[in-house]
């Protein structure tokens, strides 16, 4: 009941302070931001997430010119007749063709293609993915009619089907970041917490008042620990909102709460120790950085978890993980009380 | 401000800083460290990716698929008659008609791509296997970014046509490509991972060109800027425990000044972060230049955060305080540098300065000067504005941030005058705050990004210039009559028309080329009479002050009405300037 009371007050004084407004918009803001730099990259190398709104104009020149001009023309490049090389050079040169491609059959059947782009310009990585696909594309059909002088065949090429360029990124990237901040937050909460206790003699005071060290730690970490998981539902709740499917959103919930207790306790742990903010607060972010390396390291790292989780492909071994996770976010609160409780059972 | 004061003071705050820590903590530090040194190796060897297994393939072990399968870590095999993304059998592909399948199907696709490229280069004969070779060279076009030709670049131009002329006839190209084709034997290989990435000549098979990655200064952002954090962090919690149980107190009735303390204890601290930057420049191979490109840098994530520290109540919230000016000026110096090497407006980040030292690129005087200066002095001026709180009454007060805030605006107000100084000495924020804007806008549209940003230049300048007037009302340093909203309006306006001279700074590098950077910078530099000029942004500047200083002599609340007329009447000025010159 006391333990409630704390809890209610550790969250009183972050709402008060307005903090827990800031820690939301700062993760918005990451968010946001690594999803403004994807969508700007996606749309430099892929000319399809701009809608055909950039036409790329090639000029093809040489005595294969017509097999690659069509190999073009199939892939959405516009080819432009040159005359000559001269002439292609020059209207590259004044910027009316975005490429030149100058292609030769060797003795052997073997395509040389010569392609020039432009130097330090936006559309330069556009225009090399474009002229890339395009000549795959052309390699292929090459290939197909060297077919008799290979002793094995190339695998057909599944369908070409539109997808989403950012899936995997928001299952890998965007939502294992909005997962494990607020953890990372609340754990660099709790240790500034208790530090400040300690810092200002208040914890002293504590102990005078009818409640043992061990329910005051207990309260802060069970308001903190909390506090992630409610940030991580609400961010949840807007992807399904802008319509990224959750599959498994309390198994979600669950590995976010296993390691925001983890990371809580050992933010006390440190603070109580140390007892000064500085020294506290710089160990627990090594220390917090060092273990998700090191989490890294296993067979299904926390990254991987939450995406195998959300996007629908967890195995017995993401089960197995996320139970471990649990237990040790357990044991890792046990041995918190213990401390707190100055290693008495 | 006196030296011997200065550094008798940054000595204590160093050896009192070592003496803090005991020696369990310093093991502690120790074993974290090396532990950490341990990790990093087995990461870069193990490589592990987060998008491991997300799609499930159903597919027979005897199929080639498989393989195709096992070769991309995003594919898991699965059982044909289990649950399954997508289905492989002899004949057929299928998969699910959902987002997941057909993410699934393109990387799929992408996997049998290279699986092909495997096969194919166990084959005896090459030129069948390969039957493409390609090699990519990169040629200047005589156009530049912003649509209009380069004004003298002509000869360089003409002369690196002749060169495109040559490359085209096959005359004489570099690449071992002609050789391989040639002769049929091997397919030469790309020329190394970095090299296509940096945007240099490549040759190879269509599928291993690689295009010019435009995010190499992400590593650098990350490499220069993330150790700033631990010392920022240190910083802050240092600048904070002098506020708590009034510790500070013993340093304030000492015979030293408040800059001495500030500066001796901030003095620690940047030098470990030049360190750092150092040591940092050296393993990147990037030269002195860049050391002295990020210093400023340096000293406004301090500066922030001893303005923060001083503001705020508890750990908790200096915490915030940490991580909010760690990710404002980490995008600052970020989102710019993206552009280096491609554009002008990558000059704004001091990042680029140290691209262009890693590439051997010069940097120019304007550029070096356009990426240091707004930092640089932001920095000092925040340093000014926490110096003027770090007195007893304010220290060890408990207030929230924004009446903190409010204080130390108001401190610096010792007579009407002093507004148009300060109004000044804000133009740096004002300009790191405009370079952003530009930085984030310019890739949109004209039609869209010109009135956005006259809109943001206008919010902008018009809270620079009555942010503190509202301050000096609020704590009664200013009587709330109309006569004295006027006069201080007035003084903030003057103040800053002079400082934005200071603008003329990006005129430096060639920013006003920019469509987006001329509505921002240099509305009125085009075409009109030089009278006019000097007169009408003055009165501009005189008028929308008063607008907003009268409302804030009333009251917050009418603050904010006459602070958005204020911003109306801008915003409508700006728009005159362009669609006149237009």
């Amino acid at each position: 009941m006391r333990r409630l009371v704390l809890a209610r007050r550790t969250l009183g004084s972050l709402r008060s302070e307005k903090t827990i407004v800031l820690a939301l918009v700062i993760q918005l803001f990451i968010a946001g931001f690594s999803s403004f730099l994807v969508v700007g990259l996606v749309s430099l190398y892929d000319p399809g997430s701009t809608e055909g709104a950039i036409e790329v104009d090639v000029g093809v020149t040489g005595n294969a010119s017509g097999d690659v001009a069509a190999a073009l023309a199939d892939d959405g490049l516009r080819v432009v007749p040159a005359e000559s090389e001269a002439a292609a050079s020059a209207a590259f040169q004044r910027g009316e063709l975005d490429a030149l491609v100058h292609a030769t059959t060797q003795p052997g059947g073997r395509v040389l293609v010569e392609a020039t782009a432009p130097e330090g310009s936006f559309r330069t990585t556009l225009v090399v993915s474009e002229l890339k696909s395009a000549l795959s594309a052309l390699e292929r059909e090459q290939r197909a009619g060297f077919s008799q002088r290979l002793t094995r065949q190339p695998l057909d090429l599944p369908p070409e089907e539109r997808s989403n360029p950012y899936f995997s990124f928001t299952y890998t990237v965007l939502l294992p970041l909005l997962a494990f901040l607020p953890a990372f937050i609340s754990g660099s909460v709790m240790a500034d917490s208790l530090a400040e206790e300690a810092e200002r003699g208040t914890l002293e005071l504590l102990r005078v008042a009818p409640l043992s060290l061990r329910d005051v730690v207990d309260g802060k970490a069970v308001a903190l620990v909390g506090l992630a998981p409610a940030q991580v539902a609400l961010w949840l709740a807007l992807l399904s909102y802008n319509g990224t499917a959750i599959a498994n959103p309390l198994a979600v919930l669950a590995l976010v709460t296993g390691v925001a207790a983890v990371l809580v306790a050992g933010g006390a742990a440190l603070a109580l120790r140390i007892g000064a903010r500085r020294e506290a607060q710089l160990l627990y972010s090594f220390v917090a950085l060092g273990a998700f390396g090191a989490a890294s390291l296993l067979p299904q790292s926390p990254q991987n978890l939450v995406a195998r989780l959300a996007v629908d492909s967890a195995t017995t071994l993401t089960w197995l993980t996320l139970a471990a996770t649990l237990v040790a976010a357990a044991l890792a609160y046990a041995g918190l009380r213990w401390f707190a409780g100055g290693g008495e059972a | 401000m006196k030296a011997r004061n200065v550094a008798r003071i940054a000595r204590w705050e160093t050896t009192r800083s070592a003496g803090d820590v005991d020696r369990e903590t310093a093991v502690a530090f120790v074993v974290v460290l090396l532990a950490l040194a341990a990790i990093v190796p087995a990461l870069v060897t193990t490589g592990p990716t987060p998008g491991e297994g997300i799609y499930r393939v159903g597919v027979d072990d005897d199929s080639q698929y498989a393989d195709v399968v096992a070769s991309d870590p995003q594919l898991a095999a699965v059982d044909p008659a289990a649950d399954a993304d997508i289905v492989v059998t002899e004949t057929t592909i299928t998969y699910e008609d959902t987002p997941k399948g057909r993410a699934a199907l393109s990387t799929l696709r992408s996997a049998t791509v290279s699986y092909n490229d495997f096969l194919m280069r166990q084959e005896p004969d090459q030129a069948a296997a390969f039957p493409v070779v390609v090699s990519l060279t990169y040629l200047p076009q005589s156009i530049s970014v912003t649509g209009q030709p380069a004004d003298g670049a002509d000869p360089a131009g003409d002369s690196t046509g002749t060169g495109g002329g040559d490359a085209g006839t096959g005359g004489d190209t570099p690449q071992t490509g002609t050789d391989g084709a040639t002769t049929g034997g091997d397919v030469p290989t790309a020329g190394g991972g970095l090299s296509g990435l940096l945007g240099q000549a490549q040759s190879g098979t269509p599928s291993s060109i690689s295009p010019p990655f435009p995010l190499q200064s992400l590593v650098f952002a990350f490499a220069f800027l993330l150790p700033l954090n631990v010392v920022i962090q240190a910083y802050g919690s240092s600048v904070l425990a002098e506020r708590i149980n009034r510790r500070g107190e013993p340093m304030l009735v000492a015979p030293v000044s408040r800059g001495d303390i500030v500066a001796g204890k901030t003095l620690p601290y940047l030098l470990g972060a030049l360190a750092l930057i150092s040591v940092i420049a050296l393993a990147t191979g990037a030269g002195a230049l860049s050391v002295l490109a990020i210093a400023p840098l340096a000293a406004l994530f301090l500066a922030a955060t001893f303005f923060g520290a001083m503001l705020a109540r508890s750990y908790k919230e200096l915490t915030f305080v940490t991580v909010t000016v760690s990710v404002g000026l980490t995008a600052y110096a970020f989102v710019p540098a993206v552009f280096a090497e491609v554009h002008p407006i990558a000059a704004i980040s001091p990042l680029t300065v140290v691209v262009d030292s890693i590439t051997g690129d010069g940097v120019s005087a304007g550029q070096f000067v356009l990426s240091t200066t707004p930092p640089g002095l932001a920095a000092f001026v925040l340093f000014g504005l926490g110096t003027g709180v770090y007195r007893e009454e304010d220290m060890f007060t408990q207030l929230p941030v924004p009446s903190k805030l409010l204080d130390a605006l108001a401190a610096p107000l010792t007579a009407r005058w002093r507004v148009g100084l300060w109004t000044a000495l804000f133009l740096p924020f004002v300009l790191v705050a405009e370079l952003f804007a530009v930085a984030v806008l310019f890739v949109a549209p004209v039609s869209l990004s010109v009135p956005l940003l006259l809109g943001a230049v206008a919010v902008i300048e018009e809270i620079a210039k009555s942010v503190h007037v509202l301050a000096g009302f609020e704590r009664g340093t200013f009587d709330r009559s109309v006569r004295t909203a006027v006069v201080v309006g007035a003084a903030s306006g003057v103040g800053f028309f002079l400082a934005e001279k200071l603008l003329l700074v990006t005129q430096l590098v060639g920013l006003p080329d920019l469509d987006v950077a001329q509505a921002a910078f240099s509305p009125a530099a085009l075409g009109v009479s030089p009278g006019l000029l000097l007169v009408a942004p003055l009165a501009l500047h005189v008028v929308t002050a008063a607008i907003s200083a009268l409302g804030a002599a009333r009251s917050r609340l009418a603050y904010l009405g006459t602070l958005l007329a204020a911003v109306l009447v801008h915003v409508g000025y700006n728009l005159a300037v362009v669609v006149a010159v237009a």
